[in-house]
């Protein structure tokens, strides 16, 4: 019995040497003392000139109610940031397949654009803003491609539906928490003309 | 005697558990030891801060960090700068623009060895002066070239939902100057090495449009449009050709365009997601990330061939990656907790897989982007509600951050 209290002692200290060695990299301390300057541009001859776009996209209207993935059930009545009577999909960290729970939302949206005689609908993938961005554009674009395909296995007619990612440039809300994020793991939909 | 034998063993294990690596660092000794005499009517304390970060992130230098003030055209030296090597004094003023003065004194002999002058009409500029500066002395002095601190930095960051803005900087940050306002226009991408027009996505019209602006004139080209996504994520080194993520059958894959002959050649084929294509040396291959094994990660791919074999064994997801030559660096997750505090951080490696090592150990880490040169790499920290941009001299280890106020950096490029 005391040879197996000092093995285990002896395992336990050659554990802890193990694992308590790892490389360090040192940070730097953030300098206080210098500050982003916005300038003016009066400028010589090879300042850069600014360009004023000037269009501003299209605004959305956000839900009220958090919808969470993963298991639980979803209150779906009261979330939307689609337009025109369509009604938004949500979608799990980090997946695109339309979940059981929202299967019922794309019936319906699928319903609405087999009825339009007329215009486009414009389909926009949405994403939290966890990691990185070019990686998130193409997650949202998976997102509303995802939507489309069913909503043309429903009989809409493909020619009515065009696909765009804005990644994780049009959240409906801010704060870092699991139930903003969740919001924001979204397709909307809404008629162009 | 049993008891011996347990003593021995675990002397043995615990040696082993130390951890043998040798690693060679830059000899402290063999920088330069420098102080910097400010002679200006007005002290500035920002100007001086920004010199004493192009002399430290140049890795040449051991820069003493005390804003001493003196006469600027006497060679006279007090005795406590005899344990440096040089000194330099400057006198800086923005009267009708910004000038800059500097002569650099040899210690031994209390003789003047440089000294330049710097003039331009903007006020806004000034920081370029510092950095033009001691790149200047660190070419006199033969040391190898820092030219990249004398580069424009562009970026985009988001102002409120759907909308963002371009802007240029230099590299402290100091100096920003917001280019393209209005809309949603992302991915700024340099189209060329002088840094005289840039790409950059624009989502103002019906389908993502890409676009190359001459920064000097404002001259916009329309290069090409696609429904779902559009990001020029690299350029060849003679500027003809773009490594593009597009989608036009939805599906985001990484193409090649020709700038000239408009012809495009779709370089991935996968259902999943492909993005961030990166050319590598010599330019027949090319890197990028793929969700291809079921989580990101980093794979390569020569631009004629069929085959993807993955570039990158370390780490479980790895979802931004920048090159020079056969050099990579790239970001892993380290946690799957989505709010802890070290979530993402750089690493770097090479193509062989030789060296493999982590730049950052704490906070969020994003955006690698190595300088034009290979020697620095750039990236943005977040650490709780704040936010930074990080330059680590992966020669001499040194690094700074610089404090980043407003809104979230959406993507940049140096």
């Amino acid at each position: 019995m005391r040879i197996s209290s000092i093995t285990l002692t002896l395992a336990t200290t050659s554990l802890f040497l193990f694992t308590a060695c790892g490389q360090k990299v040192p940070e730097a301390p953030i300098d206080p003392n210098i500050r982003p300057v916005i300038t003016d541009p009066n400028a010589f001859t090879d300042t850069p000139v600014m360009v004023n776009e000037g269009m501003d996209a299209n605004t959305t209207s956000s839900g009220s109610e958090v919808i969470t993935q993963g298991g639980r059930s979803i209150d779906t009545s009261r979330f939307n940031s689609s337009g025109n009577g369509f009604r938004s999909i949500y979608f799990p960290f980090g997946g695109y397949g339309i979940s059981p729970q929202m299967q019922a939302r794309v019936n319906q949206d699928a319903a609405i654009v087999r009825s339009l005689s007329s215009g486009r609908v414009k389909v926009e993938g949405n994403c939290d803003e966890f990691g990185t961005d070019e990686y998130n554009y193409a997650l949202g674009l998976k997102r509303a491609k995802s939507v489309k395909d069913h909503i043309v296995a429903q009989g809409a007619d493909p020619r009515r539906m065009v696909i765009v990612s804005f990644g994780e440039s049009n959240p409906v809300c801010s704060t870092p928490t699991d139930a903003c994020y969740s919001q924001n793991r979204r397709v909307d939909l809404r008629l162009v003309r | 005697m049993r008891y011996l034998w347990f003593v021995l063993l675990w002397g043995y294990t615990a040696l082993w558990a130390v951890d043998a690596t040798l690693k060679i660092e830059k000899d402290v000794e063999q920088r330069s030891r420098i102080a910097l005499i400010d002679g200006s009517a007005l002290g500035n304390q920002t100007f001086f801060h920004i010199l004493l970060s192009d002399f430290k992130i140049s890795g040449h230098f051991l820069v003493d960090k005390i804003h001493h003030q003196g006469t600027f055209s006497s060679n006279y030296l007090l005795p406590l700068f005899q344990s440096r090597e040089y000194v330099l004094k400057y006198t800086f003023s923005q009267e009708q623009g910004s000038h800059l003065g500097i002569r650099l004194l040899r210690v031994r002999d209390n003789k003047e060895v440089f000294h330049k002058s710097y003039t331009i009409p903007s006020r806004g500029k000034y920081p370029f002066l510092a950095h033009k500066a001691v790149s200047d002395i660190n070419h006199f002095l033969h040391y190898q070239p820092i030219d990249w601190i004398n580069r424009y930095v562009v970026f985009s960051r988001y102002t409120t939902p759907r909308k963002s803005e371009i802007v240029l900087a230099d590299y402290t940050m100091t100096y920003q100057r917001v280019l393209i306002r209005g809309g949603l226009n992302l991915f700024p991408q340099w189209a060329d090495k002088k840094q005289t027009s840039l790409y950059y996505t624009s989502y103002n019209e019906m389908l993502p449009t890409l676009y190359l602006l001459n920064i000097y004139n404002g001259r916009k080209e329309k290069v090409l449009s696609s429904e779902g996504m559009l990001v020029c994520s690299d350029v060849s080194a003679d500027g003809s050709k773009l490594l593009l993520t597009m989608a036009p059958e939805g599906q985001a894959d990484i193409y090649e365009w020709n700038r000239y002959t408009h012809q495009k050649r779709r370089l991935t084929h996968f259902h999943g997601i492909d993005v961030n294509g990166k050319y590598l040396a010599g330019e027949q291959q090319f890197i990028f990330v793929s969700n291809r094994l079921g989580s990101a990660n980093i794979f390569k791919k020569a631009l004629g061939g069929a085959g993807v074999s993955k570039a990158v064994y370390h780490g479980r997801n790895n979802n931004a990656c920048d090159t020079y030559g056969n050099e990579i660096v790239y970001i892993s997750r380290e946690s799957n907790h989505a709010f802890k505090s070290n979530l993402f951080n750089l690493y770097y490696t090479t193509l062989s897989g030789a060296e493999t090592k982590p730049l950052t150990s704490t906070g969020n880490n994003q955006f690698p982007r190595f300088s034009m040169d290979g020697s620095v790499v750039q990236f943005i920290k977040r650490r709780g509600a704040s936010s930074s941009i990080g330059y680590i001299n992966l020669k001499s280890h040194q690094s700074l951050l610089f404090p980043l106020s407003g809104k979230k950096i959406q993507s940049i490029d140096w």
